[in-house]
């Protein structure tokens, strides 16, 4: 939910897999789960995402005929802790904002969060979007659970 | 991904200046032009970049255009960012849990022909 105070996006989600399971698939395996055909840059002809697993590595989609595509640069490689890359799919990456995805043991599981920053000047006229905007966030939630459920 | 435009245009340093400015409320070009280091013309280019990528509104009162924030335009915008981020994640816990339980997928099946 909507953070009033930065204006941030932020999200979490609580996965049952263990600390080092969920940031190796998150990381290294990026390319077996992201829900390419509908988030990425060459879309129905995406053929694969991969994360360079280092810092100053990059994000990069490829298409069916070879093109690519850089989304961003990691600018954290902290495993199995915490990872952050600029993000500019599609875009320049003078255009760039910044995503941090922070993962910490939960139980049996890890709590993972995940932070995009960079349009925080938006500021007021947001917050007060987001205020009237109740109907709309309880829409993105049904597609959550949707979404879940598949 | 869709939303670029709103995302490149806020990225350039000149038109997160005039949004800042905006945020104080209402303002016309000439007021907005005073000030930033770009002439007139250029604050109205600006302008109009930032209308089309719906994150600046406009009204006319008598002789002039007044400028605002959209803040219709910047509440879909995070929306549009959350539902993202939040299909994402989901997609990435299914993936998470499935080899934590050392099931096989082919997970590039698992996600085609969604929407």
């Amino acid at each position: 939910m909507p953070d009033a105070r930065t204006l941030a996006i932020r999200k979490e989600v609580t996965v049952d897999a263990p600390l080092e399971t969920a940031f190796r698939v998150f990381t290294r395996e990026i390319g077996s789960w992201w829900p390419l055909p509908t988030h990425s840059v060459f879309t129905d002809r995406a053929r694969s995402v991969e994360m360079e697993p280092w810092a100053g590595g990059h994000i990069v989609e490829t298409s069916e005929a070879g093109e690519q595509s850089v989304w961003g640069t990691l600018t954290a490689w902290e495993p199995p802790h915490r990872v952050s890359f600029s993000w500019h799919p599609g875009r320049g990456p003078e255009t760039a904002q910044e995503v941090e995805v922070t993962f910490a043991p939960r139980g049996d599981g890890t709590l993972v969060r995940l932070v995009h920053t960079g349009w925080e000047k938006l500021g007021d006229a947001a917050e007060e979007q987001v205020r009237s905007y109740d109907g709309g966030w309880d829409h993105v939630l049904t597609r959550f659970v949707e979404a879940s459920q598949r | 991904m869709t939303y670029a435009q709103a995302l490149t245009a806020l990225a350039d340093p000149t038109r997160r200046e005039i949004l800042e400015r905006l945020r104080a409320g209402e303002c016309a070009v000439g007021e907005l032009a005073r000030g930033l280091p770009v002439s007139r013309p250029a604050v109205s280019q600006h302008l109009r970049v930032l209308k089309e990528a719906r994150l600046v509104a406009e009204r006319r009162q008598g002789t002039r255009n007044l400028y605002r924030l959209d803040g219709a335009g910047i509440g879909e915008l995070r929306a549009y960012l959350d539902g993202f981020w939040g299909e994402v994640l989901m997609a990435f816990k299914d993936a998470a849990e499935q080899t934590a339980k050392g099931g096989k997928r082919d997970a590039r099946r698992t996600h085609t022909g969604h929407p």
